[in-house]
């Protein structure tokens, strides 16, 4: 066993819910092979939970429906013809044509991170796991990163989840973030429906993330926006007065925790609840992650919710 | 409750490093990051002075254990009742105040803070205390031994000052060591009191304390000190045109941190006669000499004095002017005349000038009892005794101090010495002893521990085994007995006559019963037994205070009415007191305690022209170096006695308390249980504090 799949079986034997193991982060953090990563969650899980959007012709027999003139004379069922002496087509459920984009932002304000990961690392191992998993389902997986503009993009491809794995690897926070004008540029190059996901700190006001998110969903787009949050950034529990600096803009405040942590502590759970409003209003997908949680169990969570959703759908 | 160290108490400044961490919440230097400060921005700015006091829990352990570790070193001390106090301590106690009033104690203020430290001691006795008060310099004194009443000792304190002798611990240690010796009150305490010179203080001396004493040194001196002082003179004799004139050299010194332009004056009998003037830089020495002067016929008072300081005793240094000593000598030489064979002799006293020998030459048949008037020495050169009148008037000459040196040749024998010239010969002459045919003897034995022959003692001194005696005269003699040719024979015999002395040599001085006087050993040989024959003692131009002055040879002797006999003096001090010493009293030796030009006579001849002393304070003194006295304290210390470092005296009693509660323990231990428990609280605490991965 190699060094990195010892680090594996350790990350699932160290803590989690009686019946479940769960991978720490930290654990991961120490795995430099991204593709191991993605591999050994994903496995764990159960798979082919979500569906694709669209039915097509694969070998997955969805229904039959008349034939109409024009249908493509190759699907029609023969044995119905046979049997009732009328013609009628066989329609299939595509599971393999679906685009899984991975949207990630990289951002300063995702460098930030005080439970063993950043917001940036945890989020290459969420889109990494979510990109093999979809590539396992035969899913044309691609990536964007970007911060106020796109950073980088590999196209989605069948073929391209060694580029997808390779682009989350190298990607660094820096910069400062706006979504609205690199989200504008995918939605006028993604032409097909495709899931999206968002891996991003929202850090900005709930009607502009609504508002940037707007061209993505109008355009069709199964969008999943994943919004990942420090342990600290929630509660801030910080206890030393000093200056703060704002990793994005460099700016510097002097600040007092012990004075502000009530209303900061307000004010953040007003900005979750009010984007978690918008964009459910909005159809969009939308999960909260604490970034000090298990990754696989944030997995399992969202294709809980994915599965629900299919359902509803 | 008192403080043993109460300075400590400002440690409790230290109480504001835990109210400044929990209060003020200083700002940290470097600055935190943090993803947005989009939510911070929207909250009201709180400015760090605003904050109040965190933690408090924390911030009471970590100020208490601050308070107990101020406390601990403090050294509290619960104050009890007088009785309770007494009973602590297990009844009285036996305190032996050493106070030292040694010269250097007149530096600055170091004799009123000695007093001062004293005092507080005396008023420190508890109700069932004895106390001594010594005093010491060079020598101690119990001024007031076993006393029990603070009045009397404080009396003592007062009227005692500092004296012109050097210091010495050993004896006042000594005098500490029997009194606490004899005394049966269990605690046993000594408070030495001292500037603490370096010259003071031999490692050698055997001064331990008794077993249990404490010891406490109470350190007056100051640290800087500014004194200038004539350490030295020197006189250099010569004879120019007939007349011995003196060169007077002087060593100065300046101790001090700046430099200093020196006046010096050399004064003779009060009279100013040369000024010479040298700078000298700060902790050094310099040389003054002086024009040479031609010395006065009679001796005359001397003094060099620098400018004045603040201690003015030591800017003079006082000697004698007076001419080179000598010894008036008789030679009585035999009844040939013409020879040549005296001629050893006399060339050998002429040559000598310290002392110089006044030689005057008698045949033995032309001697009269006028030529023995004003001498000191009567050499008997291969003569006879003379007869009669004659012979009385030497036995008396011998009695009454003077010397008899005889050379014992052919002309010395019992026929012509009957009955041991009366008695001044130690043993009558024998036969005369030919070694001819083996060449000679020579000196087999020699005593070299003798004052007589004692410079032949050294390495290189004189070889007086070289001569070769090849006639000698034997004698038959048990004591006395200086030298022996190698055959056992005496070869110099000694014999103590009244307050005179006789000296016999068993050989001639005339080159032909032996080859001595070829000899370069001769001459000290001679020398030496003349010296000592007539009781010469080598005088000095200077003594130092507490240097035992000999007074031999200043008067006649005395008798008193029991017919015990003495010589007695009365000797005038610098500062004008009237000392009788010798007699039947004691020796006569005077021992100069002042600084200054001491007059002594003859008792009972107040006309008399006086012996001029002058007596100077130590040089070692001057040097006003000092040492740690806990070295002192742990040389008189036994092994595992209780010694204190330099505390006051009336924090003695403090400390013994503090000692016997020994509270800064007990603080010192629940500060360290707080310190833990105040690690495992920050630790928790720090739990929670946050630290960004980047």
């Amino acid at each position: 066993m190699s060094d990195a799949a010892r680090s594996i079986q350790e990350a699932r034997s160290t803590e989690g819910v009686p019946g479940r193991t769960f991978l720490d982060p930290k654990v991961l953090a120490r795995i430099d092979d991204l593709e191991l990563v993605a591999r050994f969650v994903v496995e764990g899980f159960i798979s082919g939970l979500h569906r694709s959007p669209h039915l097509g012709f694969s070998t997955d027999f969805a229904e039959h429906r008349q034939y109409m003139p024009g249908d493509d004379t190759r699907h029609m069922d023969w044995r119905v013809y046979a049997r009732t002496d009328r013609l009628y087509i066989k329609n299939y459920e595509a599971d393999t044509n679906a685009n899984f984009l991975v949207i990630l932002d990289v951002s300063g304000s995702m460098g930030y991170g005080t439970s063993g990961l950043t917001k940036l690392e945890y989020a290459k191992y969420l889109g990494a796991c979510l990109a093999y998993f979809s590539h396992r389902q035969r899913d044309r997986v691609g990536l964007v990163t970007v911060d106020s503009d796109i950073v980088d993009f590999v196209p989605p491809s069948a073929k391209h989840l060694n580029q997808v794995l390779h682009g989350l690897d190298r990607a660094k926070a820096k910069g400062r973030g706006s979504l609205a004008m690199p989200l504008l540029k995918v939605s006028e190059s993604q032409h097909r429906r495709s899931i999206l996901l968002l891996l991003s700190d929202l850090y900005e006001p709930a009607d502009k993330i609504r508002d940037a998110l707007g061209p993505l969903r109008d355009a069709g787009h199964d969008l999943v926006v994943m919004h990942l949050l420090d342990p600290a950034e929630l509660n801030f529990t910080f206890d030393a007065a000093g200056t703060f600096e704002d990793l994005e803009s460099g700016e510097r405040i002097p600040v007092v925790p012990g004075r502000l942590r009530t209303r900061y502590t307000e004010l953040i759970r007003d900005h979750l609840v009010a984007v978690e409003k918008l964009l459910g209003e909005g159809r969009i997908d939308y999960l909260m992650v604490d970034t000090s949680k298990p990754i696989d169990e944030v997995l399992f969570q969202y294709l809980l919710r994915r599965e629900r959703m299919q359902s509803v759908r | 409750m008192s403080f043993l160290a109460p300075l400590f108490a400002i440690g409790l400044v230290a109480l504001a490093v835990p109210i400044l961490v929990h209060l003020v919440h200083k700002e940290r230097k470097e600055t935190t990051p943090f993803p947005s400060l989009m939510f911070l921005l929207r909250t009201p700015y709180q400015h760090s002075r605003r904050q109040r006091i965190r933690d408090w829990l924390l911030f009471l352990t970590r100020a208490m254990v601050f308070l107990l570790l101020v406390a601990a070193f403090s050294r509290p001390v619960f104050d009890r009742p007088p009785d309770a106090q007494a009973a602590a301590l297990g009844g009285g106690r036996e305190l032996v105040i050493l106070l030292d009033r040694s010269f250097s104690m007149r530096v600055g203020d170091r004799w009123t803070r000695a007093q001062a430290a004293a005092r507080q001691a005396v008023d420190g006795l508890g109700p069932a205390d004895r106390a001594t008060l010594v005093l010491f310099a060079d020598q101690a004194r119990a001024v007031r031994e076993g006393t029990e009443t603070r009045a009397v000792l404080r009396a003592a304190v007062d009227s005692s000052t500092p004296g012109d002798a050097g210091t010495r611990y050993a004896p006042a240690l000594v005098l500490a060591r029997r009194t606490l010796a004899e005394s049966q009150l269990p605690k046993r305490e000594v408070i030495v009191i001292s500037d603490f010179q370096r010259s003071g203080w031999d490692v050698s001396d055997d001064a331990k304390l008794p077993s249990g004493t404490t010891v406490t040194p109470v350190d007056v001196a100051s640290a800087d000190v500014a004194d200038r002082a004539v350490r030295a003179v020197e006189l250099r004799r010569a004879v120019v045109d007939g007349r011995e004139r003196i060169t007077v050299t002087a060593r100065v010194s300046n101790v001090g941190p700046a430099a200093r332009g020196i006046e010096a004056r050399l004064e003779v009998a009060g009279r100013v006669v040369a000024t010479s003037r040298l700078d000298v830089g700060a902790d050094a020495g310099g040389v003054v000499t002086f024009e040479s002067l031609a010395i006065p016929e009679s001796p005359q008072q001397a003094a060099i004095r620098i400018t004045p300081d603040a201690v003015p005793s030591d800017d003079v240094l006082h000697f004698v002017l007076e001419r080179a000593p000598s010894i008036p000598v008789l030679v009585v030489e035999g009844l040939t005349p013409g020879s040549d064979r005296e001629v050893y002799l006399q060339r050998a006293l002429e040559i000598g000038d310290r002392p110089s020998f006044d030689v005057s030459v008698r045949r033995a048949s032309q001697l009269s009892a006028a030529d023995l008037s004003g001498k000191r020495l009567v050499i008997m050169n291969n003569a006879p005794w003379p007869t009669g009148d004659l012979a009385r008037r030497l036995q008396e000459f011998v009695n009454n101090g003077g010397g008899l040196l005889v050379v014992a040749g052919d002309a010395v024998t019992a026929t012509s010495w009957p009955g041991r010239a009366s008695g001044l010969l130690p043993a009558a002459p024998g036969d005369m002893k030919d070694r001819l045919a083996d060449k000679g003897a020579i000196l087999g034995a020699i005593d070299r521990s003798h004052p007589a022959l004692s410079v032949f003692g050294g390495a290189q001194s004189g070889d007086l085994s070289a001569a070769r005696f090849y006639r000698y005269r034997t004698f038959q003699a048990d004591s006395g007995i200086l030298a022996r040719f190698d055959d056992g024979a005496p070869a110099v015999l000694e014999q103590q006559t009244g307050n005179g002395r006789t000296i016999v040599i068993a050989s001639s001085f005339d080159g032909l019963w032996n080859d001595l006087p070829r000899q370069p050993v001769f001459l000290p040989f001679v020398h030496q037994l003349a010296q000592y024959a007539s009781g010469y003692r080598a005088g000095r131009s200077v003594y130092e205070v507490g240097d035992p002055v000999d007074l031999q040879g200043v008067g006649p002797a005395v008798a008193d009415s029991t017919g015990a006999r003495g010589l007695a003096y009365v000797a005038v001090s610098p500062k004008g007191n009237r000392l009788r010493i010798g007699g039947t009293q004691g020796e006569a030796a005077l021992v100069p305690a002042e600084a200054g030009i001491y007059e002594v006579r003859p008792a009972g001849e107040p006309g008399a022209r006086p012996r001029l002393v002058a007596v100077n304070i130590p040089g070692r003194e001057l040097d006003l170096s000092r040492f740690d006295p806990t070295r002192l304290t742990h040389s008189v210390s036994t092994v595992g006695d209780s010694i204190d470092s330099g505390s006051s005296p009336a924090e003695v009693d403090l400390a013994q308390r503090e000692r016997k509660q020994s509270v800064w323990w007990y603080l010192l231990l629940l500060a360290a249980t707080l310190l833990v428990a105040e690690s495992m609280l920050a630790h928790r605490l720090s739990r929670h504090r946050i630290t960004p991965v980047n």
